[in-house]
């Protein structure tokens, strides 16, 4: 299976394509079987291409027929409260990646700024530090003398008295 | 603490899983990754595609491309005389095209974003492996005891005065002068093994220079520093 990272756009080379078709359209259909056979549940799955007369089908014409039966007879609410096309899956798929990037991206601002009063902590000279860094400097340092009162005291409680006569 | 690494990708049976609540998180998952794949499969094929879900609790989800219910329709009415398709409904294919053409740059363009952050995140961790064992500040709460902890507590005051002053001092700079850039002028860092203020505490040792050899386990508990 070879991983090379393939741009997320529409193939221009037919017999590219054409490989690249018939190879996901395997996987997609074997993707189908397991996940119906894992979580015993009803899935279909219909493929309209230009390089196949008929439709390609999961599992199969009168398996779909089933499923499809079983989703007409729902009503229209009930069908459309996760029916997606392109647009709104893509969208969703955006939100939900930069819901991610921002959660990675305030990770990544602590652990810089972790680093920064590390280094100050022991003894480094700090030149390129901007307002922004000076300032969630002094928050973080806030809260982190916060814990360490914190975790003086649950620890003084353990031991019963007060250590180092504070 | 290091955390244990997760099983990874591991082979497993394809047979109806028995546990309710192993089923459903793997239907959630399965299913988001089902639509990715059949999404890819319409943008990089250019075809048409409708997958239909029923969730352990009956609920219908379905992807479709250009839509649902035009695909569905379609493969049910196959067996009837086939109409060809109008002017009007291949306009609104390429209006679409056009505007899902340009969802999935936004979508390439924030993995990609998501990819560099994760790898700054791995860079960062490296970084903080890399000090571990050479400076004990730096290691958990948790892991230290009192008397390392009121030490690190008095260095963060003293830090602290620094940060402040050079904060004040940014401020006075930054109103005086228009450039937004302000760049500060070095916050003098705090030696842990700062002399003066802790020569009354006989216990504690000078240790920020040295590199400790026993690693942690000496610190967690005793009184002692040594």
């Amino acid at each position: 299976m070879t991983r090379k990272k393939v741009k997320l756009a529409y193939i221009e080379d037919l017999s590219s394509r054409k490989a690249t078709f018939r190879k996901r359209k395997a996987g997609l259909m074997k993707k189908m079987y397991e996940i119906s056979t894992l979580c015993g549940v009803d899935a279909c799955a219909i493929i309209y291409s230009p390089f196949n007369n008929e439709p390609q089908v999961w599992p199969s014409n009168e398996g779909v027929q089933d499923v499809l039966s079983k989703f007409e007879e729902l009503c229209e609410i009930d069908q459309s409260k996760q029916k997606l096309n392109q647009d709104s899956f893509l969208r969703q798929r955006i939100r939900k990646t930069d819901e991610q990037l921002k959660k990675q991206i305030r990770l990544n601002r602590e652990k810089e700024l972790s680093q920064i009063m590390y280094r100050l902590l022991s003894g480094e000279i700090l030149h390129n530090l901007s307002i922004d860094d000076v300032n969630d400097l002094q928050t973080k340092m806030v809260r982190f003398r916060k814990d360490i009162t914190m975790r003086i005291h649950s620890l003084e409680e353990a031991e019963g008295h007060p250590i180092n006569g504070n | 603490m290091v955390r244990k690494p997760s099983l990874g990708r591991q082979k497993i049976e394809i047979a109806k899983i028995e546990k309710k609540n192993h089923l459903q998180v793997t239907f959630s998952k399965r299913r988001s990754g089902l639509f990715k794949k059949a999404s890819e499969l319409c943008t990089l094929c250019g075809v048409e595609v409708v997958i239909i879900v029923f969730s352990p609790a009956e609920k219908a989800f379905s992807f479709g491309h250009p839509d649902v219910d035009s695909i569905v329709n379609r493969f049910l009415s196959r067996n009837t005389t086939p109409q060809g398709s109008n002017g009007a409904v291949q306009m609104g294919e390429a209006h679409r095209s056009a505007n899902v053409r340009e969802l999935n740059m936004q979508l390439t363009q924030i993995l990609n974003q998501l990819e560099a952050e994760k790898k700054r995140g791995e860079a960062l961790n490296e970084m903080v492996k890399a000090s571990i064992g050479q400076r004990w500040w730096e290691a958990p709460v948790e892991e230290l005891s009192v008397q390392e902890l009121e030490q690190l507590n008095a260095s963060l005051q003293e830090l602290k005065k620094n940060v402040t002053k050079q904060a004040e001092k940014l401020l006075i700079e930054s109103t005086n002068s228009s450039s937004p850039f302000m760049q500060v002028n070095g916050i003098n860092g705090v030696g842990m093994a700062v002399n003066n203020q802790f020569e009354t505490k006989p216990n504690l040792i000078n240790l920020a220079a040295r590199s400790i050899p026993q690693g942690f386990a000496g610190f967690s508990h005793g009184h002692g520093l040594f």
